[in-house]
């Protein structure tokens, strides 16, 4: 029996073990928001200045500062509150209920494997998502209903987390909405997403400038900046473009007007065919980048196709760079929405960070779509993708669409 | 004849623990799921309650973690009670030395579970969570072997197997589900630190052991119908069930992949494209969390046909020994106890 003696003594020694193991782990694991090495190496074109380090931390440190941790939010006093910061801090720290029986944690508990600690969009799970998740430090956003260059409203951000994306890793949060104690857990994530974005464009314009001039950075750079920001999440509200809305027409009518739409698709006024080939199937040239990749690549001096190139920006948490492809529009995933509505948004306004460009308006000059142009393009590429124009005419699209692809072969 | 009526008291008694541990992993799992870990902000007690005291209405009809948070310590708590009261039984009817301590063992694994989930709701440590969620399975195998070397197949086997290539794929695979139970719980519990490349290293080798262990179930359910298994059919329940359990495994394994990280390729064809996660729905919660559930599933199976093989291989520690020139009066029913073979006297 001198076996089973040893035996429970190694037990004990292992139940021992695990329980120390357990404490000492406990104690490692922090989450704090990472110094931006990615830009700072990006902005001095450089993968092994010395000062990338030391910029990164100051600027880093800077910005903490002024907005704090992840555990404990904070908001300068000098700026205006373009955040509702009690939803900032319920969506912030470590995942729970406390007393107070408030539910805290809301970015850990739903975001943050995917958008990362920082807001990075380097999460865990970063690498194994097509497209990657959204570095919300460059404060550009896909899907809204502002000018490229302009920030998001509110009302967008919230209609992207409720909806998600389709055919991204993005998910749709609209099951919160059928529980009463989560209900209004998704406006206070999107509260903490524009902070996130603005404490992250904050320390990235910070980088900028310290790469720029030798001096040293300051607090009150760091508020400089700040306020520039802030400044820019306050007006979108006004920049919202307002687009025209399409009238529904009748069976025969809609037909001629997708194959005008098809027409303009694949004329040099549009150029749409270029990019998403003449059928609309995404086969056009499409060897463009996003604005995030190349932000590093590009702008860095470095090839994004190049393995051996952008190899280098690796250790600073650069991932694989992969071509932003133009969407096959026949498969119908109308990312930022589906409907006609939003595909006249995303022709009108374009996709801010990636190649997909803003159509002119106006009926004035020759070069940009006048009303109804636009209105048989927006027609003809809702038919293609399957998208209901009206209840009773979706046959008369499919009809079209059909008959369209007819006249090519 | 009465010691091994006794026996059954043991066998039914860890039978019925076993039984209820399997819902509690289960909880476990939807705590995970709904983040409820810390629906309820302090331990032992709830929201300044006794654990038992709390009042139904409000865990009952309040939020939804709250009830399964609130939920699976009450059912923990069972589960300790019984294993307490399953020492006492052993104590007092088991004869064979080793199957106590099996007992006490379990006792000692049930209590630092609950310990390690009390640390974790105190500390509010993602990393305790993950270490309290390899537990919950291995605590439940533990229980499912006492039932095992408890059951009447255990007693009759019959040890005169000389080969043993299956008793060696069985083995190994018990070991790699357990490394799978350890992995998925790395994947589930991501600490939100990780590097990506971390994560991705974990996803692959948890995709290689799917693969292995896919391997050896299927190996292992095609040598139960040869020689020299064929004679004995008591191997093949639990390899046919295991191929049913890594079928549906696999399965939910995907499902959870795409419920967590969507469709890969969406530009295959319009549905990929156009599928969108729904974050914290109903469907993909039960998904998630039934893999996690088959997982050790799968674990217990495999001890289940561990422990049928072991015990009929001559070469095996757990050999049955004593049985081997008595089978015959074993199952007239002439001798008392026939169940003395165990670790200590190979
Ligand atoms: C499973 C991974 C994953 C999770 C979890 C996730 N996201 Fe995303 N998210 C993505 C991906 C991928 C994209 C980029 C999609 C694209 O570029 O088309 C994205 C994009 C976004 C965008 C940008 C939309 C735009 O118009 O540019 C916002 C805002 C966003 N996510 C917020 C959130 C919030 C808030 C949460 C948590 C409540 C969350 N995400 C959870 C993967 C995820
Ligand atoms: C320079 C290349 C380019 C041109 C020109 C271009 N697109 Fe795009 N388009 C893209 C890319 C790239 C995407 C995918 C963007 C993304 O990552 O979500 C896209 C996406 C789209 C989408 C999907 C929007 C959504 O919500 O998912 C539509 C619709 C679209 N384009 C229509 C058009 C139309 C109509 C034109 C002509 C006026 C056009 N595109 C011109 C590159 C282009």
């Amino acid at each position: 029996m001198t076996a089973t003696k040893s035996f429970t003594i190694s037990t004990a020694e292992a139940y021992t073990l695990i329980v120390v193991l357990a404490f000492l782990l406990a104690g490692c694991s922090k989450p704090v928001f990472s110094p931006n090495r990615l830009a700072t190496a990006a902005f001095l074109q450089s993968h092994e200045a010395p000062s990338i380090e030391e910029i990164s931390i100051s600027a880093n440190n800077l910005t903490n500062q002024l907005f704090g941790t992840p555990d404990a939010p904070l908001w300068p006093e000098s700026l205006d509150q373009v955040v509702d910061f009690d939803g900032v801090k319920r969506s912030a720290g470590p995942v729970g209920r406390a007393h107070d029986r408030v539910e805290r944690g809301l970015y850990r508990k739903h975001c943050v494997q995917c958008h990362g600690i920082t807001g990075d969009g380097a999460g865990p799970a970063a690498i194994l998502l097509a497209p990657y998740a959204r570095d919300f430090r460059r404060g550009t956003f896909k899907f809204k209903s502002t000018p490229i260059g302009s920030k998001p409203t509110k009302a967008d951000l919230i209609h992207t987390i409720e909806h998600g994306i389709a055919g991204t890793s993005m998910p749709a949060f609209a099951p919160l909405r059928n529980r009463d104690e989560f209900a209004k857990d998704i406006e206070a994530v999107t509260e903490y997403v524009i902070y996130l974005s603005i404490r992250g464009e904050v320390e990235r314009r910070l980088i900028r400038s310290a790469t720029g001039d030798e001096s040293q950075l300051t607090i009150q750079d760091a508020l400089k900046e700040a306020a520039i920001v802030v400044d820019t999440w306050k007006q979108a509200d006004q920049k919202v473009q307002a687009v025209p809305s399409i009238p529904t027409l009748d069976r025969d009518s809609l037909a001629a007007s997708v194959a005008r739409g098809k027409e303009l698709f694949n004329s040099d006024k549009t150029a749409c065919f270029k990019c998403h080939g003449t059928e609309g199937r995404g086969d056009g040239i499409s060897q463009d980048y996003d604005e995030w990749t190349k932000d590093w690549t590009i702008r860095a001096g470095i090839d994004p196709a190049s393995k051996s190139e952008w190899k280098v920006m690796k250790k600073f948490g650069a991932l694989k760079p992969v071509v932003n492809r133009s969407r096959n529009l026949h498969l119908g995933a109308i990312r930022g929405g589906h409907s006609v509505e939003t595909i006249t948004k995303r022709i009108v306004l374009g996709i801010d960070g990636t190649p997909m460009p803003s159509a002119a308006i106006g009926e004035a000059s020759p070069n940009s779509l006048k009303s109804e142009e636009l209105a048989d393009l927006v027609r003809f590429v809702a038919s293609i993708a399957n998208v209901k124009q009206t209840e009773e005419m979706t046959q008369g699209t499919s009809v079209a669409h059909h008959a369209g692809g007819r006249d090519e072969s | 004849m009465k010691v091994d009526q006794e026996n059954r008291i043991v066998y039914r008694w860890s039978l019925a623990l076993a039984g209820l541990t399997f819902p509690l992993i289960w909880l476990g799992g939807l705590v995970t799921t709904h983040d409820a870990g810390m629906a309820v902000p302090d331990w032992p007690g709830t929201y300044g309650y006794n654990l038992f005291l709390y009042p139904l209405s409000t865990w009952l009809f309040g939020p939804f973690d709250l009830l399964v948070e609130h939920g699976h310590r009450l059912l923990a708590s069972v589960v300790g009670l019984m294993a307490i009261i399953l020492c006492f039984i052993a104590w007092r009817c088991e004869s064979r030395g080793w199957v106590q301590r099996l007992c006490w063992l379990l006792l000692l694994a049930v209590i630092s579970q609950g310990l390690l989930g009390g640390i974790r709701v105190l500390l509010d440590e993602r990393v305790v969570a993950l270490i309290h969620g390899v537990g919950g399975p291995l605590v439940f195998s533990l229980a499912c072997w006492i039932v095992m070397v408890n059951s009447r197949d255990w007693k009759v086997a019959n040890s005169n197997l000389n080969v043993s290539g299956l008793r060696w794929i069985t083995r190994a695979l018990f070991l790699i589900s357990i490394c799978q139970l350890v992995l998925g719980a790395h994947l589930r519990h991501a600490l939100p630190t990780w590097q990506p490349t971390l994560f991705v290293s974990f996803v692959h080798t948890h995709l290689l052991l799917a693969l292995m262990i896919t391997l050896c179930i299927f190996l292992s359910a095609i040598l139960v119908f040869f020689r020299p298994y064929r004679a004995h059919r008591e191997l093949r329940l639990p390899a046919m069930l295991l191929v049913g359990i890594v079928i549906a495994q696999v399965a939910l394994g995907l499902g959870t992949w795409i419920t967590n990280y969507a469709l890969p390729w969406p530009e295959l064809n319009a549905f990929f494209a156009n599928y969108t996660i729904a974050g914290r729905g109903f469907w993909e919660s039960m998904i998630i969390n039934g893999h996690q559930a088959t997982g050790s599933l799968l674990i217990v199976f495999s001890l289940w046909l561990l422990c049928r093989i072991e015990r009929r291989c001559v070469a095996s520690r757990f050999a049955n020994i004593s049985i081997q020139n008595e089978v015959t009066e074993v199952i007239a029913g002439n001798r008392t106890n026939p169940v003395l073979a165990g670790p200590g006297v190979s």
